[in-house]
């Protein structure tokens, strides 16, 4: 077992934290979305939970550092985004070190980050709402 | 002369059958290394198939079919320039992902032209995205199987194919 898998999980907890500022900020569908989001990373983390039954947990802390204060719906799909696509990069370097069930795991979670960083790149009305290789940090 | 005929006289007196046999095993070892040194050569009368062609890479068909996802995309692009500003990001993002393949396996990329089979394609632009949806899930579907068969140093441009074509699925929503 190496480091990738309990990275996740320490990013799953910062994205549960994250869509709690989030979702105050938006309204209708957006509101919506950022809750189905918060509950997908909430089902990603007790999964990995279960994966590294108790070994190697990092603990949730108490609260995290967003890339930019969530002061209006802006700035709230700006860091959803962003928080997508951390999460994604982290689940993206998870690949390399699984195999089988646990790579399919990761590959799932890696793919509803990207879709779901897609969804609020087009409530942003970001231009273009896809990129071509998801999960892999700009070099 | 005495020395020279002793000599000769001994070696006409060395062909006995232990003579004869030293000189075959001599005969049949030289045989069976020259054979040997052939065969590490590649070009011996050994080898079975002296010119067989290595096995595809196992990610082949995944560039190929990058690179007619690109071309069906990019063609309805043209069709319906309405919808170009979804549509061309993703034939790129196919180019890009025919290119990264090719990178990674050592191979020319696939040419546009050889490897695209979108001709003419007739249709309302509803038809054509939901035809484009449905080559993007097959695609999908591929990717994630190439992705768990893949060995760990190529799974995350593989998983990331994958992932990048479900964003597609979404964009063509």
């Amino acid at each position: 077992m190496t480091g990738e898998l309990p990275a996740a999980l320490a990013a799953e907890y910062a994205a549960i934290f994250a869509y709690g500022p989030i979702g105050v900020r938006l309204t209708g569908a957006e509101q919506t979305a950022a809750r189905a989001a918060e509950a997908a990373h909430r089902t990603l983390r007790d999964a990995l939970v279960l994966t590294l039954n108790g070994t190697g947990l990092p603990p949730a802390a108490a609260a995290y550092k967003l890339p930019e204060p969530v002061v209006d719906r802006a700035a709230a799909l700006r860091v959803a985004i962003a928080v997508e696509e951390k999460a994604g990069a982290v689940w993206r370097s998870a690949l390399t070190a699984t195999v089988g069930a646990q790579r399919r795991q990761a590959l799932d979670a890696l793919t509803g980050c990207a879709v779901r960083a897609t969804r609020w790149r087009r409530f942003a009305k970001v231009d273009p709402i896809t990129v071509a290789f998801p999960g892999k940090i700009p070099s | 002369m005495v020395l020279t005929d002793q000599v000769r006289g001994g070696e006409e007196q060395d062909e006995t059958p232990n003579r004869v046999r030293r000189r075959a095993v001599l005969a049949v070892s030289a045989a069976l290394a020259a054979l040997a040194v052939g065969a590490a050569g590649g070009c011996g009368l050994l080898d079975r198939e002296p010119d067989e062609p290595p096995p595809p890479d196992p990610l082949l068909p995944l560039a190929d079919e990058a690179v007619r996802l690109a071309a069906v995309h990019r063609l309805a692009a043209t069709d319906f320039p309405e919808r170009a500003a979804t549509l061309t990001p993703i034939a790129e993002a196919h180019d890009a992902h025919a290119r990264e393949l090719s990178r990674i396996m050592a191979t020319p990329a696939p040419s546009p032209a050889a490897s695209a089979s979108a001709g003419a394609e007739a249709g309302t632009v509803e038809d054509r995205i939901e035809a484009l949806r449905v080559a993007e899930k097959a695609g999908y579907e591929a990717a994630i199987q190439a992705c768990l068969a893949t060995p760990a140093h190529r799974a995350a441009l593989v998983g990331s194919i994958a992932a990048a074509r479900a964003t597609h699925l979404e964009a063509l929503k």
